[in-house]
Order: structure tokens, then sequence, then C-alpha cells
């Protein structure tokens, strides 16, 4: 089985635009509570619950409890995603008679907790826990708690009893995202140790001064700590809370509040503030321009792809990509599915396959058994029924589905049924075969335009640029549309990794913010550009978008 | 005659495991004091449902939410003072506001010991006059206080038959029978324990019976006292209380609690909507208890004119006004 890794994707990005929306039409509530634990509700829902959207009261189903109720746009939303009511419920959002309350109640059906006084959930999920033991039924109780909410005494007192009754089937996610109402929690109520003026960005690098996990294993608790963003990171945590018994289990994923929308992150404003309807459209952009750096391991010491593998580990790629060369669609060979399943136990970090192969159906299986996380097939080597097997597989198994064209090759008629379901396309910018060749100028055309088209075929999927993308040209790139960016040489090439990768999102990051800006001029010239770089108080961005707006002369 | 004596925790700590026997949902929680509040029985019958959080009351309450939430009838239980007095919050909030559809609240009985003053000895600090006041305020709750053994083991038995949030109040010591095991007793209803034209004496928990010395007492003076044993404090028994005003003109009550909020406040709102009469209120002199040994703690009531004397009293006030 796959990580399900881009249909998460989307449904937290769609969940994050229902947030904005909900919030936004309200006038109130908490969007920055709901963003820090977007990726964790989409592990949750699309990985591991057990429910039925249109029989919520299906006694099989797990429970997900809200503890830190306050950001019940952030489930509601993903309740919407998950089929139980219309995404157009969330416009009534904290309105009077909406079963959408400002927190989450059980007037709308799914719901299985009232949150709103915080430190109550840990205890009602313990209850809810050892109901099901009694009842010998195997459902799972997964609670999602705050940081701030961990000041109250009730949830320790509730650690104790979970520990004594050894709550095995309930897992504990502490969204950890430092920020409280009022400011920074280690400023208001230290959980690791008290901050020092405003060293926030340091302490959250350093894991020796991360104390949290300390307290709760004195607890009895099982402690596993993930980094709360990382899709992989908190599926693969939520696997393993499960199958550790006879004592209960804490994730504590470390996040950051207000997560995918720059102004708000780490920003304790956005505790409890709606954003501005004119500024709407561009958070959405901004949501919509997420994006993922991938080592191609191929570019590196290929005696030793271990070693590989671990450098893009220690580097935080987003995924590593995989080059699989058959010797026959293309000249080279590189490795097959066995290479594949013997680096699978080395990271959790999705494996983004492709598949440089003839007749990819007929090995298509050994790939999603070697742990392939996504597996990207050539259209040049598929046709309508080759590929619609393929793509049944693959969803089956939750591994995404990529579809992939050369330089000289367009997107194939056939591959239209397939549009809106598809999870990436991968547009080739040098002629695959090896690496470290120069990237083909035409693509960039090539790229926009195929990308008016597949928006006009509902591509909800991602664009992955590929072969000679370098910091020069990922900007432009991107701003064709890309979104996934393999990097060969210019990354494993390179001696550090992690700082190439740096460098990379750094780029991205610039021409990302620029295009945000010309969004906000387009809505509202210079007025709404300045409304919204005033937005930026945290850190330095608001020096940088200020200099970015004077480069394209908006200021 | 000789008075005869029943204990209400004894009363409910029996009343748990019979009921235990018959449902395999009811589920026992405690707070360190399992063996005082005689719920420890039923843990040594169905030890996989009893549940000793140990002095938590808050967790008690939530986790006892939860359990309820997953279809167990959960009887929660600690002394009066802790719960609700620890947890009006977890009890607000996770007991009484979640509803779905008919369903109001989860299904939790709050069952406490050690109500009012008669604690006695441990103090002010454990003797709660404000119970009844935070509970009824809160919607979807509803009040009990028995006034004997029997009514306890009759309630805690209807209890668990019906649906919903309770708090119901026990005293610590022994306390004089007043019923026979063949009373029946309806939620949301008085009993009238002994018709009279002349006034109203309307009691609850153990000050029903001193109503009942002070009614005979003030017999022997002709005047002829109507008693009513209001066990359910919410949903209180209007019909009963509005019969009253109109038929006996005014209404005494009594409650080991403080006259403000309480039984007394109950009565007088409802009596002041729907038939005004004279009412006189006995409990609690707004003002915290103090320690008494058992053999004072008559002396503890009588400061505070917790006495069937005082009701007497009282009564003749009312009388003399009319």
């Amino acid at each position: 089985m796959g990580l399900n890794y881009y249909q998460i994707k989307k449904n937290v990005l769609q969940a994050r635009k229902l947030v904005i929306r909900g919030t936004s039409i309200a006038g109130s509530g908490h969007p920055g509570g709901s963003f820090s634990m977007a990726e964790i509700m989409g592990c949750i829902f699309y990985n591991h619950l057990k429910y039925d959207p249109k029989n919520p009261e299906w006694e099989g189903r797990d429970k997900l409890i809200l503890s830190k109720g306050h950001a019940s746009p952030g489930l509601f939303s993903n309740m919407a995603v998950a089929g139980y009511f219309e995404e157009s419920q969330l416009d009534t959002l904290r309105q009077f008679g909406s079963k959408l309350q400002g927190h989450p109640d059980l007037k709308c059906p799914g719901v299985e907790f009232c949150g709103g006084s915080l430190g109550i959930g840990l205890s009602y999920s313990i209850g809810n826990a050892l109901a099901a033991k009694l009842d010998q039924k195997d459902t799972h109780i997964f609670t999602v708690m705050g940081d701030g909410e961990s000041d109250e005494g009730q949830v320790w007192e509730a650690a104790m009893t979970a520990a004594k009754y050894n709550v095995d089937n309930l897992t504990l996610i502490l969204d950890r995202n430092f920020i409280q109402q009022d400011s920074y929690t280690e400023k208001i109520m230290p959980l690791d140790e008290s901050l020092e003026d405003n060293e926030l960005s340091e302490m959250w690098k350093d894991a020796s001064r991360w104390k949290t996990g300390d307290k709760w294993r004195s607890f009895g608790w099982n402690v596993i700590e993930v980094d709360g963003h990382r899709i992989e990171q908190v599926s693969d945590a939520i696997s393993r809370a499960k199958s550790v018994k006879g004592m209960p289990s804490i994730i504590i994923a470390r996040t950051i509040k207000g997560k995918a929308v720059e102004h708000m992150e780490d920003n304790p404003q956005w505790h409890g503030k709606a954003p501005d309807p004119a500024l709407v459209p561009i958070i959405n952009q901004e949501l919509d321009s997420q994006f993922m750096i991938a080592p191609s391991i191929i570019a590196g010491d290929m005696t030793n792809l271990k070693n590989e593998v671990k450098r893009c580990d220690d580097g935080r790629a987003d995924y590593i990509h995989l080059d699989v060369m058959d010797g026959q669609f293309v000249p080279n060979s590189t490795f097959d599915y066995t290479k594949i399943k013997e680096l699978r136990p080395l990271t959790v970090i999705p494996f983004d396959t492709h598949l440089m192969i003839n007749e990819p159906v007929k090995q298509i299986q050994n790939y999603i058994d070697a742990g392939s996380d996504i597996i990207t097939v050539h259209a040049e080597v598929c046709d309508e029924s080759s590929f619609g097997e393929i793509h049944d597989l693959l969803k089956s198994n939750k591994v995404s589905v990529g579809l992939a064209i050369n330089p000289d090759t367009s997107m194939p008629d056939w591959s239209k049924k397939f549009i809106s379901t598809l999870d990436q396309i991968i547009i080739m910018s040098v002629v695959p075969g090896k690496s470290g060749q120069k990237y083909i100028e035409n693509t960039h055309v090539k790229t926009k335009n195929l990308m008016i088209n597949l928006k006009e075929n509902d591509f909800t999927g991602y664009i992955e640029a590929d072969g000679g993308v370098t910091l020069d040209n990922i900007g432009e790139c991107f701003a064709d549309g890309a979104r996934a960016f393999v990097g060969g040489s210019a990354i494993i090439g390179q001696t550090d990794v992690r700082l190439v990768i740096r460098e990379f999102r750094n780029q991205v990051l610039r021409i990302r913010r620029k295009l945000l800006i010309q969004k906000a001029n387009e809505l509202g010239g210079i007025e709404l550009v300045n409304k919204w770089i005033d937005l930026h108080v945290v850190g330095k961005k608001k020096d940088e978008l200020i200099q970015l707006a004077t480069e394209l002369g908006y200021q | 005659m000789s008075t005869e004596f029943g204990d209400m925790r004894t009363a409910y700590g029996k009343t748990l495991i019979e009921l235990g026997e018959q449902d395999k949902n009811i589920v026992v929680l405690g707070a360190d004091t399992t063996d005082s509040l005689k719920t420890s029985g039923f843990g040594k019958q169905f030890p996989d449902r009893f549940f000793n959080v140990g002095i938590a009351e808050a967790n008690l309450v939530s986790v006892a939410a939860g359990l309820a939430y997953s279809g167990k009838t959960s009887f929660a239980s600690t002394y009066a003072i802790f719960l609700p007095g620890r947890c009006v919050d977890q009890i607000r909030n996770s007991i009484a506001y979640p509803s779905r559809g008919e369903k109001k609240g989860l299904n939790v009985k709050l069952v406490t010991s050690h109500g009012g003053l008669t604690v006695g000895a441990d103090g002010g600090s454990h003797q709660t006059i404000e119970d009844i006041a935070t509970m009824r305020v809160i919607p979807n709750m509803k009040v009990l206080i028995p006034a004997d053994a029997i009514a306890v083991s009759k309630l805690t038995k209807s209890i668990a038959q019906t649906y919903g949030p309770f708090y119901m109040r026990m005293a610590r010591s022994k306390v004089p029978t007043i019923y026979s095991d063949s009373q029946e007793f309806q939620i949301g209803k008085g009993i009238t324990l002994r018709d009279g034209n002349d006034c109203t004496i309307a009691a609850t928990g153990i000050t029903v019976k001193m109503a009942l010395d002070a009614a005979e007492k003030l017999q022997q003076n002709d005047i002829s006292c109507r008693v009513i044993d209001c066990f359910t404090i919410k949903p209180i028994d209007k019909d009963i209380l509005e019969k009253a005003a109109r038929e006996t003109g005014g209404i005494v009550t009594c409650e080991e609690h403080n006259i403000l909020g309480g039984f007394g406040s109950t009565v007088s709102e409802v009596i002041s909507e729907l038939y005004p009469v004279p009412v006189r209120r006995i409990g609690a002199q707004d003002m915290f208890g103090e320690s008494a040994r058992d053999s004072e703690i008559p002396q503890l009531l009588e400061k505070h004119g917790i006495t069937s004397i005082n009701i007497e009293k009282n009564v003749m006030d009312i009388r003399s006004n009319q």
C-alpha cells in the first residue's frame, strides 16, 4: 500500500481553502490552529480513520475527538471534503441556525465531541476507548489536542488514567504549534522551556530543548515525535502508534500555526481572527502555490544509492525521485523494483518512481509492492486500456498516479478521460535517459499551454518539472505552473543537499511572492498590495516583500 | 415510637450491584472515595466496569461522559464538595451540553455523598451548600435529593432507567427512615406526606423529617400543615406547589443548602409566577459551615436555623401575617 500522498495533499489543500472560505464569511474563527493541524487531520481522515460519511453513526467506525475545539473549521472542512455534507455548508459556519457551530458540536452528524472548553477531550476519549474495550470492539480513538491546551491540569489527570488502564486503542496527537491565544506557548506557560526574547525559530531547530516528550514518557506513554506537516511522517507515526499495545501513545507533531499562508505562519495574531474577504483570492492562490523538491538519486553515486537516500532524508527532500530505466525505452539502464525494495526501509519520505520502461503495465504490481508512493509511467508506452489498468491498480493501492511525456510528445488524446483523477504529470524537459542534460527551453511554453488545457479538464494534480531544473530556471518553471521539481545533478550532485534544497525553496518562494504581489495589484492596485504586505509582521518577510514590490514598480 | 435509621450510601452501593447484574452497560466511576461511597462493592463484583481515576474529579466527569457517549450508563460518585464543586465546567460542557436529536445531554449520573452541613467534623471546607444552585441552572441537568435510604435505592434505579444527566445528592450520616419499601417515586413529582390546609412545609433531603416533626407539633396547636417531599428539585413539581399555595396560603421551605439559589429559591420562583403567597426559606444563611462532631451537628444546624422548631416558628410567622 502506498501513502495516498497526493490524494491527502489535494484534500488538505481543499480543506484549507474551505477554512478560509468559512471563516472569512463568518467574520471570525480560528484559521491558525486549523492550519497547523491540517496535515494531521488529512492523515487521520484519508489514511487511518474508519468512517462512513453517509452513515455517521455506523457501529464499526473509529472516533475522532477534536479536543482543541476552537480549530473546528479544520474539522468541518475535512468532513465536507470527506463527504459528510456539501462544501457550501462551510458558508454557514458560526451562523445562527447552522449545524456548524463555533466549536464542534453533536448537532452536526459525524462530530463525536462537543469541544470548546479545553482540556476535556483526552478524558472523554479515554471514556470512549474504555467503552470500546468493554464491548470488545476494534474502535480506535484519534484525539487531537493543542499545546496551549496542555496548560489544563485535567490533561495530566487524563494522562495518568490512560496509562493506568493501558488504553492502547487511543492515539493522541499533540499539535505542537508553539502558539496560544496570548502569545508563544513558551512565554505563557512553557512546555519545553522558557523562551528568551524571541528566539522561537532557534528553539524550533534545537531538538535537545524539546522537553514535552519527556513529560509524556514520564507519565507512562509511548512517545513519537514528528514534523506535523510531513504527511509521510505523521501517517507513519499513526501506524506505529497503533501497533504499540499495552500502553497509550502520543504523537508530538511539531507544527507551524497558520501553516501554508505566509502572513499567518508563526503569527499569534492568527489564533482567532478571520481573513479579510478582499484578500481571500490572494490567500487561495498562495495555497495553490505549495511546491515540492524531489532529488533524483541516479544523479548521485549509483554504487551507493543507500547513501544517496540518506542524503535526501537528511536534506529534507519532499520526496525522492527514482528513475527506473530498462535499457529499452531509453538507452541506459539504472535499477528495477528490487533496488527500490532494498531502499524502502531507509526512509519514510515518499518514493516518486518514474518508470522509463517498456510495457509498464506488466511490471506495475512489482513497483507497488516495492513501496512506491507515486508511480509515473510514460504516455509513449501506454494506451487507453493499459493506462486504465495501471491507473485503477495504483488508485486501489493508494499509490498516486503519474503520466509522463517526453519533450517531443504531447498529451495523447486518450489521456483526456484520466485527467481529472491524475495526480501528477511529468513534462520532461530533457530527453530521458541520462542525468546532467540542459533544460530544453521550449518546455516553458509547452507547460503553460498544457496548464490551460488541463484546467479545462478539471485537473487537480501536480505538474512535475523533470530534467535540467536548476536554481536559474526553477522560478520560471514555477511560474509556468509546475509545483514539483526534480533535481538531479543540481541537487544530489552537490555536497550539501540540505543547503541546496533550501536554496531551491527560497528561489521558488521569491517568484511565488512576486506572483502574489502581482495578484494583489490586479485585484486592488497598490492599496491592496500594501495591505497584504503589511500583514507579514513576523520575521523579515515584510522587508523582502517591499523590496520585491519595489522591483515590480508597485511602491 | 423509636425511629429507624438507614444509610444512604449503603443503599446506593447495594442498588448499583443489582443494576450491574441486570444491565451490562452500567459502569461505575470513582475518585479515591469508593469505599466511602460504597461503590467499591460494585468494583469487586464487576472489576471491568469499575474505574477509579484517583483524586481527579474533572477527569472523572469527562471519562464518564466518554463512556456514556459510547453507549454506557455511567454512575460517577464522590463527595459533593468536589463533584460538582470542583468541576462545574466539565459537567456543563462534557455531560449536560452534548445533545443529539432527542437525546439531551449524555447519560451520566452524578451521585454524591456528604452534601450539606451534616458532613460535620470535616468542617466548612467540606460542607457543600452550593450544589443545588450550580446544578439546577445547567440546562438538561436534573437534580434529586432523596430523603432517606429507601428513596435512594428507588431513585438510583429510576435514574438508571431514565436517559440523561442527573445530579443526586446524599447525606453522610445515617438518616431517619420515612418511607416504606412499597413507596413509589416519580421523577418530577413531589410526594405529599401529610395533608393540611393551614400552611405548607416543602422540604427536601434530610429536612423532610424535620418538616414532619414540625407538622406533628403544630397539629397539637390545631394548625394543620401540609408536608411535601420535593425530592426532585429539577424538574420541580409546579402543580403540587401551586395547589399547596392555593389551598394553604403559605409555604415554608427547608433545605440543607444555602437559601440563595437552592430549593427555597426554586419554590419562590414557581410560586411568585403561578400563585403568589408568603414564602419563608429555611436553610444555610448565606454563610459557610464549620466543624461539628456528630453529637454537635444539631448545634451547627441550629446556628443556621435548620431545625423543626424554626420551621414551626416560620409557619406561625406566615399565619400571623395573614
